[in-house]
């Protein structure tokens, strides 16, 4: 892992997120899927919390094991995402990091990442009784359609009533093109960020971004959040001017798909390293990575918006997902790539023999799959993995 | 009386292959679940619905991982083989994750055409309209071009009675079942439903009528026998009927997709499609695969199995399927609550060893019996 000097503030700034929302008493809490518009929530001073986030932290703490089992003893099968079971069980037994999360006045969940979040929520509601709020956004089969975007606008709408309801205040439109605009800052630092990870050799890899992705993640439309990315690519920047590696002597450069296996983090972090390996994009990061500039003709902030949440990565269907990844590769200089099939992420992972093979014969670039999941260590073995990496290295041309 | 049916059911290909040729209209398959077969019909095809079968996977892995579930694999095993030939086009929902993907990887390895009914998750009533709206016209189009045929204002009125007599033909079946437990084996039962998922509406309609009648003079069988409500996705593998058969289990009712979801479903009000198609999809039963906040799920199953009458519940989980893993625990919970005894089963559609499923339910019928 890359010792860059802004981890410290992003310890700070994420810890001041928790416990504002661990001891507030005047806002209220919602709980949140990763790629929820979370703008109408800031604009109306509500906390978004972040169950995806915490389980991640919980499973780079190694801590998510015990509350699955919570979890799987409370009858939630293996066969429901770990992330989930990792949250369930910390709600449940109050374990974890942080001793679970500060308890949710409402729930907002979108499609645009799964279906499943659904369930995940409808769950949660009935436990905690708190109001569900779903924004349907759906798969791009066919790429982004007028109808897509009405659909999704409509919604907004409707989001921007039920949140007036609930805080008794009229919907602060202001407040929200100011919220807008912090996330557009956020966005635009990030994406650079990760850009810079085109240089050769690359001056931050994945292992890198995952980590520092978390704010991008929970505190997108708020100055904190621009103002640490902003010290972020002070950083990296200066590392690519000076030509300094993220790992010593790269000689492979790879992309990762799909999320990361948070409890191999380390360890996975140094084999990489030690194969000389580095992971200089990754799909799962990119996606909060404005991917949807330039995707659509409009300058209307509804439809940007709608836009930004419509066009993610996971919710791409397979032709623009086989170009993008072929885009990736060629724009990075990269050797190979990485395929993560999670168990626990069904929309990332079906389908991804298919586009290995097409990427490949797209690309000329080696590919391989790997089985595993981002939280669920029993579906994991070091040896494994690793000695089908070490093979997959040596079927790659270095730079 | 039932054996046309499992005549049927044991000579699927041949069947299809019969009505395609007799009736000259091209074979859609229906992925599951929940797309308006009348919107076929009414283009001039012949609906086919596919729920998975028990195939054993040898092509479908090179595809399909291991945590994809038994339905999805089954019917891509189907089409790999090279068994899913007289299959013209194929009709998708968006009902799961798994179901929205594979779509995908059809697109990339066969030249079938298809087409998508994006079903919408939103409590937002006018989105799902304007949505719904935008989804049909471009299911219709799609289907146009597949069988050459304009689905007019005629032939939908047409095929949403068509449709719409099956599903109340099969409800006047499940009420015979309800009203005398144990007359109709489950069995026979159920491949009487599944036969539905082959035949062309007209034949079927004729078949179930004839049933019908035949079954008005009689009796149920006497005595004390154990009655449930099974709940799950599909109602396969069939051989777990044959079990409750020997166990003289009977099932009163169901809390199947395939099963009461689907033959709960009143006919399509086609003078307003979008309305019609809106009813259809979220004001009959729920499922877990539907987001829908107007219908209360637990409120809803634990009036289901009270009003049937039955003594316990049992969930019929199809391994990886998510939506409904996720609602068993809290489902199971309000269950008991309510004093209503459950089990469950876990199955894969390809299964050939039911010895832990049977042993699993002669020890939850004898809980029942006290």
């Amino acid at each position: 892992m890359t010792h860059f000097k802004a981890i410290s503030t992003m310890k700070e700034i994420m810890t001041n997120y928790y416990v504002e929302a661990k001891t507030t008493k005047e806002k209220p809490i919602a709980w949140i899927t990763s790629g929820a518009p979370v703008e109408f929530l800031y604009a109306m001073d509500i906390i978004p919390i972040y169950p995806e986030n915490h389980a991640a932290m919980c499973a780079s703490a190694h801590q998510a094991m015990d509350v699955i089992d919570v979890a799987e003893s409370a009858g939630y099968s293996q066969d429901i995402c770990s992330y989930a079971r990792t949250d369930f069980g910390a709600d449940l037994s109050k374990g974890g990091p942080i001793g679970g999360l500060p308890e949710p006045d409402f729930l907002l969940c979108s499609t645009n990442i799964c279906k499943t979040v659904i369930k995940w929520y409808e769950v949660i509601a009935r436990r905690k009784n708190v109001p569900l709020f779903v924004v349907d956004i759906p798969f791009l089969h066919e790429g982004l359609t007028r109808g897509l975007i009405d659909y999704s606008i409509s919604q907004f709408h409707d989001l921007e009533n039920f949140l007036a309801d609930f805080t008794g205040r009229p919907f602060d439109k202001d407040r929200y093109d100011e919220v807008l605009s912090l996330s557009d800052k956020a966005t635009i630092k990030w994406t650079e960020i990760l850009g810079l990870g085109k240089t050769i050799p690359t001056p931050i890899n994945s292992f890198d971004s995952f980590i520092h992705m978390a704010p991008i993640v929970t505190l997108r439309g708020t100055q904190v959040c621009v103002d640490y990315y902003e010290e972020l690519y002070k950083e990296v920047e200066e590392r690519a001017k000076n030509k300094i590696g993220s790992i010593p002597d790269e000689k492979y450069r790879v992309l990762w798909d799909n999320l990361p296996i948070w409890f191999k983090l380390s360890r996975l972090g140094k084999f990489f390293a030690e194969q000389k390996c580095a992971i200089t994009a990754a799909t799962y990061t990119n996606s909060w990575g404005g991917m949807s500039a330039g995707k659509w003709d409009t300058e209307d902030p509804y439809e940007l918006m709608a836009v930004s949440y419509l066009y993610n990565y996971i919710n791409l269907g397979f032709e623009e997902r086989i170009n993008y990844l072929a885009e990736l590769i060629e724009m990075n200089s990269l050797t190979g790539f990485v395929m993560h099939s999670n168990r626990s992420c069904k929309p990332y992972s079906i389908g991804m023999y298919r586009l290995q093979e097409e990427v490949t014969k797209l690309t000329g670039k080696p590919g391989i799959v790997i089985e595993a999941d981002q939280n669920d260590g029993r579906v994991y073995s070091d040896a494994q993995i690793e000695t089908r990496l070490e093979a997959f290295f040596e079927t790659m041309d270095p730079i | 009386m039932f054996s046309p049916f499992h005549n049927v059911t044991a000579n699927v290909s041949d069947t299809v292959r019969q009505y395609e040729k007799s009736n000259s209209r091209p074979v859609i398959g229906v992925m599951p679940a929940y797309f308006p077969m009348e919107l076929i019909e009414a283009a001039g095809g012949y609906p086919v619905q596919l729920w998975g079968n028990n195939l054993s996977i040898k092509h479908a892995d090179s595809h399909l991982q291991g945590f994809c579930c038994s339905v999805a694999k089954s019917i891509m095993e189907l089409e790999l083989r090279g068994s899913a030939k007289m299959v013209k086009a194929y009709a998708f929902t968006s009902l799961c994750d798994t179901l929205v993907n594979l779509r995908e990887i059809y697109d990339r390895i066969l030249i079938k055409p298809d087409v998508v009914l994006p079903l919408p998750m939103t409590r937002t009533m006018e989105a799902r309209r304007t949505y719904l709206e935008t989804g049909l016209e471009s299911v219709k189009t799609g289907l146009e071009k597949v069988t050459g045929s304009k689905i007019t204002t005629a032939s939908l009125a047409d095929a949403a009675e068509l449709h719409g007599k099956t599903r109340e033909l099969q409800r006047a079946l499940y009420q015979i079942r309800r009203d005398s437990p144990g007359l109709i084996k489950n069995f026979d039962f159920y491949t009487v439903i599944k036969a539905g998922f082959f035949l062309p509406r007209f034949e079927y309609n004729q078949m179930l009528t004839d049933l019908l009648g035949s079954l008005q003079n009689l009796k149920a069988p006497e005595g004390k026998r154990v009655k449930i409500v099974p709940t799950g996705l599909v109602f396969d593998p069939m051989d777990i009927f044959k079990i409750f058969d020997e166990l003289n289990i009977d099932v009163v009712d169901d809390d199947f997709a395939n099963g009461w979801r689907s033959v709960s479903k009143k006919t399509i009000q086609t003078d307003d499609l979008v309305e019609g198609v809106s009813q259809y999809l979220y004001q009959a039963s729920p499922c877990c695969c539907l987001y829908n906040p107007d219908i209360d799920r637990h409120d809803y199953l634990v009036n289901k199995i009270k009003d049937s009458g039955a003594d316990g519940a049992l969930f019929w989980y199809v391994n990886f399927c998510e939506p409904d893993a996720f609602d068993a625990p809290q489902l199971k919970e309000r269950l008991k609550k309510e004093g209503i005894p459950i089990s469950s089963i876990d199955i894969e559609l390809t299964m050939t060893n039911f010895d832990a499923v049977k042993t699993r339910i002669s020890a939850f019928c004898e809980i029942l019996e006290g």
